[in-house]
Formats: structure tokens, C-alpha cells, sequence
């Protein structure tokens, strides 16, 4: 068991920096997400605590130990990757075996390790076939138990679930958590989708363009997010932010206007979650639009309405009905708006 | 007149059928006509019936005074045997490198080692003659094997990369995160992934070698004689004795023929696995 840090790290390729200096501490026994958009340094920062790249500039620390100068297989990590990794020339039981046999662990322990590993992950009684025979939630189950399969110190997780189809996942994903908390290894793992952030979670860094734009709690980055880009990655559908300006305190739109603070602000955007908002009948709400579709998805609905150029969606209650084109009234409650800056894009506080 | 579909259909099943039987004929018929005369006498050789009284004299004859086929397949043998041995785990070695290192001139290495193979190489007969005369061995197996690898390795490297490159890298990371070095990568996982590629290429270097002439025919004389040079002999005052000549090729295609029977399955595989991703 052990933390990670990274201190300042860098990664450039030529002129093009994928990492620009990076400071992470992973605690101990913790599940850090890293998470955002794709070419934002996610992987490329997990692949340099694997060893598989390495730094331009700075210092990873696994435990106490610099481990820049150490070869992936010094490291004591696993990974799980993104389309498995696995050997497809062996078994599945040879697969899970590869780790202990490359790194000499007695071979009379070989069988029991990889059958705990195996029912762990559900696969005891797939052990003899090819991973070609296997389904892709069962390869990514070999590819977990090849990794836990000698209890390393930190587990390095690449999109594990990105290939699988939405209901596996969503199995998976809990499965994961459930692995983590019983093996209690230091986790980080790369994922691009805001719920696995979300819901795997101790901590998530957010990253943007090569930097961690804002390091928390899921609950604080989704409650409490600090700068547009957090604001736009997370939520489903995500929060929508408005353009406007600050007049003595209100918010001004070309539609509408709302109360919110003391100040003046020239260039601003207003964000506001769909959760947030509040359907009300035609102009009793903060302001009036016209419905432009209508969903359901099964727990609740979600409106979309045409408000001047924009289009915000707003989640109604599960037993909502509307028509296409009925005029809605929209409530918004102040304490659940959020306002940043156009120009630095950081929030500003309320 | 408008033919009717099903006609038309028929019309071009026809047509398709008479092509692969001109095709099938154009390949068959020599390969025919030399296995029959292997079992003919010599007065029936150029006598094209059907029937005739088959013989094996031919195959004792070719291993007897002043014949003796049986050194020329034990050299043609031993040159294509150590030929592959010495070329493939080299070229395997080469294609990862090619495959996976970003090496300083990497693209020029690479299009100069495909370029070797555009040399004609009756422009290189007399340079390798030259080396091969100076260091004093002409008319050895030596010469032959190093021949063949300066021929083969080239090819090899082409085609194995080619494996290799098909082989997710994802894979072989891994292996190296799972505790491997990167020497036990290559061996317990690349060379395996690419093995059906890496047999095509052993094959494929064994029939070249095998059938290698040109280079033969000029550096050797008597000691290493290969087979298909060893065909050239079959010459008396009566002219050339095509029973023999017919015998000796049998002896040169049968061992290929059981090579590729025996490897079929990993053949087509290594076929269409390096051509499709």
C-alpha cells in the first residue's frame, strides 16, 4: 500500500505539451479519478506512473520511492487497459498466471493465487478457454484479475470500461468499487465519462489541456465547480451556461434578468444545472419559453426549450407531460446559480 | 436479341470455367509432364501417350556414379536449413525494432533494406564472387548460407514487420507493467502473436533458398553443388537426359510440396493476418 505523488510533472512531444506541470498526491488506499475530455493528459499522466512514458520534467513518487528511473515492471503497479491487454495466444488461467511467472512467486502458489483472482472477478469457471472464446465484460474481468492477481501497491485503471455496452457497465462499475474497497489498493483510474467520476470516486482531478483544473470530491466538483470548463464536464446533461452581464447585482440576458448578488460584471455566464431549475406555469417563472422536445427517461423527464438563441434543458419531474411547442414558464433559484467570468473562465463567487 | 438473365448467368459461369481450366492447364501440364517423365525411359520420354510401362531406374540412377544427387540434397539441405535459422530470429529481431522503436534514420534503414531487394542480382554475382574468392570460400557451404542471408533477411524483416505492427502495443505493455522485461516480451508475447507470421517468412526464406540458382551455379563448382544446379549435369553425348533431369526435379519439389501441406493451415493465416489488420 502506498500514496503517489507527482510533483510538477511534464511530458512534451516536440513542440506540443501534453502534460504541463502536473502536482497530484494519490493517498493511500485512495480511488482518484482523473477525468476529462480526450487529449487532456489523462492517460498520458497514468502512463508515466506506469513507466510506460517517460517525464519530460519532474518527479513520481510511489510511496517514498522516485521512481522516475524505474522500469514498469520495478514499479509494483497494475494496469487494466482500455482494450484489454490480454495475451490471446494463452488461457485465460495463463493470462491471470503471467504476473506471478514473470516475477518468480513460487510456483507451488501459482494455482490457489489464480483462483482466488478468478472468483473474485466471477471467472473460476472460465479458466481453460482463450480470450477470443470470452465475451468483452469477461475479457475485462480477466484483465482485473491478471492485475489483482499478486496484490500490487497502486492499481492503474485506463478507460476499463469504455468498450463495454451500457448496461455491463453499469454492472462493472459497481463491481470495481466494490474490489476497490475490499482490496483497499490505491487506485487511479482514466475515464472521460463523468458518472464512472462520479460514482467511483474518492477524489477526482479534473484535467483541461494538460492541467488539473480543479482537484476534489466528486460532491464539491459537482456542487461547487470552480472554473466553466468543471462546470461543462460535469452533469448529465451537463450545467448550461448562459452568457449575459452583471448590473447592480442582476444578471442580464437579452430574455431575461435575474437577482442575484451585489456588483457589476461587463462579460459573465450564468451556469445552472437542468436539476435546478423549476417548471412553472407561462410567466410565473423567471422567464417564459416556448417547448422545443419533449424526452422521457423513465426517472424523469428532460424539456428542451428555445429561450432567443439559446436551447436549455431543463429536468421536469417523472410524471411531467408537456406538448411540443407549449409555452412553459421557468423558475430559477438563485442559490443554485453559479456565475463565472468569460474572460479567465473562473467562477466568481456569490 | 436480349439474352435472358439466367442465360447471361450461365454464359459467364461457362466463361469462368474455362479460364481456371486454361489456367489450371498452364500450371499443371509441366508439372505433369515432369513427374510422368520421371517414370519413363528415355525412349519414351518425348513420346506423348498416356500409357506407358512406368520404371524407378531413374531414381537409382541419379544417386549413383557419377550423379550422386544425394550430396547436392544433403548441401541444398544443410544451406537452406542454416539460411532460415540464422535469418529469422535476426529479422524477428530487426522487425520488432523496425515495429516498435522510433529510431534516428529509421525510415531511410528501412527503404535501403527494401531497396537491396530491387538490385538486380546478376549486378551483385561478381562483387560476391570477388569477396567470396579473397577470403577463400568459394565452393562452400559458407559461401551459400551468406549469400542466401544477404537474399533473404531483407525480405524476412519486410514481411515479419509487418506482423508486428498488427500486434496491439497494448499488449505488450501489459506484459511489461505484469513484471516483464523487455527481452521476456519478446519472447512470451510478440514472437507468439506473430508466430503464424514469423513461420510464413521461415517458409517462405526455406523456398527461396532451396531454390536459389543464379548465385549457386556461380560460386560453386563442385563441393557445395545444390540441386537445382545439380540439375545442369544431366547432360550425355546422347544430349539431355530428361528422364533424369525429370527424376531430380521430383526431388527438388517434393520436399516443398510436404513443407507446405504440413503448414498449410499457418500459411493462409500468416497470408491474410499480415495483410489485414
Amino acid at each position: 500500500m502506498a500514496s503517489v505523488t507527482l510533483n510538477e510533472i511534464t511530458k512534451r512531444w516536440g513542440d506540443f505539451t501534453a502534460v504541463d506541470q502536473v502536482s497530484l498526491e494519490v493517498r493511500d488506499q485512495e480511488f482518484m479519478v482523473l477525468l476529462g475530455p480526450s487529449g487532456c493528459g489523462k492517460t498520458t499522466t497514468m502512463r508515466m506512473v506506469a513507466g510506460l512514458e517517460e517525464p519530460s520534467e519532474g518527479e513520481i513518487f510511489i510511496g517514498e520511492k522516485m521512481v522516475n528511473d524505474e522500469l514498469p515492471k520495478d514499479r509494483d503497479v497494475a494496469m487494466v487497459f482500455q482494450n484489454y491487454g490480454l495475451y490471446p495466444h494463452m488461457s485465460v488461467y495463463e493470462n491471470i498466471r503471467y504476473p506471478l511467472k514473470v516475477r518468480k512467486v513460487d510456483k507451488s502458489l501459482h494455482a490457489e493465487q489464480v483462483r482466488i483472482a478468478a472468483e473474485k472477478v466471477q471467472l473460476g469457471h472460465l479458466l481453460k478457454r482463450r480470450p477470443r472464446e470470452l465475451s468483452g465484460g469477461q475479457r475485462q474481468r480477466v484483465a482485473l484479475a491478471r492485475a489483482i492477481v499478486r496484490t500490487p501497491t497502486v492499481f492503474l485503471m485506463d478507460e476499463p470500461l469504455s468498450n463495454l455496452d451500457a448496461k455491463l457497465r453499469v454492472n462493472m462499475r459497481a463491481e470495481l468499487k466494490h474490489l476497490q474497497h475490499e482490496l483497499k489498493i490505491t487506485t487511479i483510474y482514466v475515464t472521460h465519462d463523468q458518472i464512472e467520476a462520479m460514482t467511483l470516486a474518492d477524489r477526482v482531478a479534473v484535467m483541461n489541456e494538460g492541467v488539473i483544473s480543479q482537484l476534489d470530491t466528486p460532491e464539491r466538483i459537482y456542487n461547487d465547480p470552480a472554473n466553466l470548463f468543471v462546470a461543462g464536464v460535469i452533469g448529465s446533461p451537463p450545467m448550461k451556461l448562459i452568457p449575459g452581464k452583471m448590473r447592480e447585482g442582476t444578471f442580464e440576458h437579452g430574455e431575461f434578468s435575474i437577482k442575484l448578488t451585489r456588483g457589476d460584471h461587463e462579460q459573465c455566464v450564468l451556469g445552472i444545472r437542468p436539476e435546478d431549475m423549476e417548471i412553472t406555469r407561462p410567466g410565473d417563472g423567471i422567464f417564459s419559453a416556448k417547448v422545443y422536445s419533449f424526452e422521457l427517461t423513465g426517472e424523469s423527464t428532460l424539456i428542451t426549450v428555445i429561450l432567443g438563441d439559446e436551447r436549455i434543458i431543463v429536468r421536469g419531474p417523472k410524471d411531467y407531460r408537456v406538448e411540443i411547442d407549449e409555452q412553459i414558464g421557468i423558475l430559477l433559484n438563485p442559490e443554485n446559480c453559479f456565475l463565472f467570468d468569460s474572460e479567465t473562465r473562473q467562477r466568481i463567487r456569490i | 436479341m436480349i439474352f435472358s438473365r439466367r442465360f447471361t448467368q450461365q454464359l459467364l459461369d461457362l466463361l469462368q470455367f474455362l479460364i481456371i481450366l486454361v489456367a489450371a492447364i498452364v500450371i499443371l501440364v509441366p508439372i505433369y509432364w515432369i513427374v510422368s517423365g520421371a517414370f519413363k525411359q528415355q525412349v519414351d520420354i518425348f513420346q506423348l501417350k498416356l500409357l506407358f510401362t512406368p520404371t524407378l531406374e531413374n531414381f537409382k540412377i541419379i544417386f549413383q556414379d557419377p550423379y550422386h544427387l544425394e550430396e547436392k540434397l544433403l548441401n541444398s539441405t544443410l544451406i537452406a536449413f542454416f539460411t532460415v535459422i540464422i535469418a529469422i530470429p535476426l529479422a524477428t529481431m530487426a522487425a520488432y525494432s523496425f515495429s516498435r522503436f522510433r529510431l534516428k534514420g529509421e525510415r531511410i534503414m528501412f527503404v535501403t533494406i527494401l531497396a537491396t531487394q530491387f538490385v538486380p542480382a546478376v549486378v551483385i554475382v561478381l562483387p560476391f564472387f570477388i569477396l567470396f574468392r579473397d577470403l577463400g570460400i568459394l565452393d562452400t557451404r559458407l559461401a551459400l548460407v551468406l549469400v542466401n542471408l544477404s537474399l533473404i533477411m531483407p525480405f524476412a524483416i519486410w514481411m515479419i514487420k509487418g506482423f508486428m505492427d498488427s500486434i496491439p502495443i497494448e499488449t505488450e505493455e501489459a506484459a511489461m507493467v505484469d513484471g516483464s522485461s523487455r527481452i521476456q516480451v519478446i519472447i512470451n508475447v510478440v514472437v507468439p502473436m506473430a508466430l503464424p507470421g514469423v513461420i510464413t517468412a521461415a517458409i517462405f526464406c526455406f523456398i527461396l533458398a532451396w531454390n536459389e540458382f543464379l548465385f549457386a551455379v556461380i560460386i560453386t563448382t563442385n563441393k557445395a553443388v545444390t540441386l537445382p544446379v545439380g540439375l545442369s549435369m544431366f547432360h550425355a553425348e546422347e544430349g539431355v537426359l530428361w528422364h533424369l533431369i525429370s527424376a531430380a526435379g521430383i526431388m527438388i519439389m517434393m520436399p516443398m510440396f510436404v513443407l507446405a501441406t504440413l503448414i498449410q493451415k499457418h500459411f493462409v493465416q500468416g497470408m491474410t493476418m499480415g495483410a489485414v489488420r
